[in-house]
């Protein structure tokens, strides 16, 4: 068991500063407990050294491969496929929320039939009483009524 | 290290503009060690492979999210961690141990295989947590620093997994040793 406030372990890995690992090494050289602490540390990491590492059974696949290729749903969480959904609906509610009245088409008839007939006698008035105001004129310059 | 970080660095900074061979390249150096630090902790070949696949996988996906290229290996063990304990919770509910717990291997004048069996057996028999921590430390070399990252921990949490863990394989080894 070594002393308190030496970290061995620590010490072992590598994890102590340059300062803290002078005062560690300065006192292990008068400590035999913490000298053994360190020797057994040292042992346990040496024997969990011996466990073989293994070779990997078959290859990681590579971005190539088809493994790699997106899933069909990753399609719809693209940020560019996202924002084109969100332009579409964008698209449509504009169209929707601004579309034209419904269209009678006998009704527009009728009106243009109206303004029709409205011009026409519009058009039949004017022109009598252009002639009634020549009539007049024509009296008056020449003193013949016209019958 | 150092050469091998910038190199690292250049083959995520390749991979990110869309170059398959680079990430390939880094999957090729990284691969045994995730393969060998899984195997560890879920103690199933296939189950290993298949993680370290799902692995590299998540990591091409999420490249553009590494914020530091410098801590590339950090955020590799850090999805590796996420997928090997997704893999325990879901094996949990049906009581698999992943590793046998029999009796301790004795003997002492053991063979190199017998060794490396026993020092199987022996992390075998810790927690997850600590068999995760003494990984990543002994076989991973990675600093405390680095594994309270990969663990999403602090450092004193790791200290105690990592020491709890060595003093209980200690014990065992010396039963190894004194062939009890």
């Amino acid at each position: 068991m070594g002393c308190e406030g030496y970290d061995w372990k620590a010490y072992a890995f590598g994890e102590l500063a340059a300062n803290e690992r002078r005062d560690a090494e300065k006192h292990a050289v008068a400590c035999e407990g913490c000298r053994q602490e360190l020797a057994q540390v040292r042992l346990t990491v040496d024997t969990l050294a011996a466990l073989r590492e293994e070779e990997v059974p078959r290859r990681i696949a590579f971005v190539s491969d088809k493994v790699f290729e997106p899933r069909w749903w990753d399609t719809f969480l693209r940020p560019t496929f996202a924002a084109a959904c969100v332009l579409a609906a964008a698209i449509v509610m504009h169209g929707y929320i601004t579309r034209p009245a419904e269209v009678d088409a006998a009704a527009i008839q009728a009106q243009v039939n109206q303004a029709v007939a409205r011009a026409v006698a519009d058009v039949e008035r004017k022109n009598a009483d252009l002639d009634t105001r020549l009539t007049k004129y024509y009296v008056q310059s020449t003193g013949i009524k016209y019958q | 290290m150092i050469f091998r970080e910038v190199e690292d660095r250049d083959l995520i900074a390749k991979a990110r503009k869309g170059d398959v061979e680079a990430y390939n390249l880094l999957v090729s150096r990284w691969e045994r060690r995730v393969f060998n630090y899984l195997l560890r902790l879920v103690a199933n070949r296939e189950d290993a492979l298949d993680v370290s696949q799902e692995v590299f996988l998540k990591a091409y996906q999420s490249l553009a999210k590494l914020d530091d290229p410098g801590r590339f290996g950090a955020w590799l063990f850090r999805i590796a961690h996420n997928e090997a304990f997704s893999l325990l919770r879901r094996r949990k509910p049906e009581g698999e141990m992943p590793f046998e717990t029999g009796a301790p291997v004795r003997g002492s004048e053991l063979l190199p295989i017998e060794l490396s069996l026993a020092v199987e057996t022996a992390l075998g028999r810790l927690s997850e947590e600590q068999r995760e921590a003494v990984l990543l430390k002994v076989y991973q070399g990675f600093k405390f620093e680095e594994m309270a990252e990969i663990l999403s921990c602090p450092v004193s949490t790791v200290k105690s997994r990592l020491y709890t863990g060595l003093e209980l394989l200690k014990t065992q080894f010396c039963e190894v040793k004194h062939g009890l």
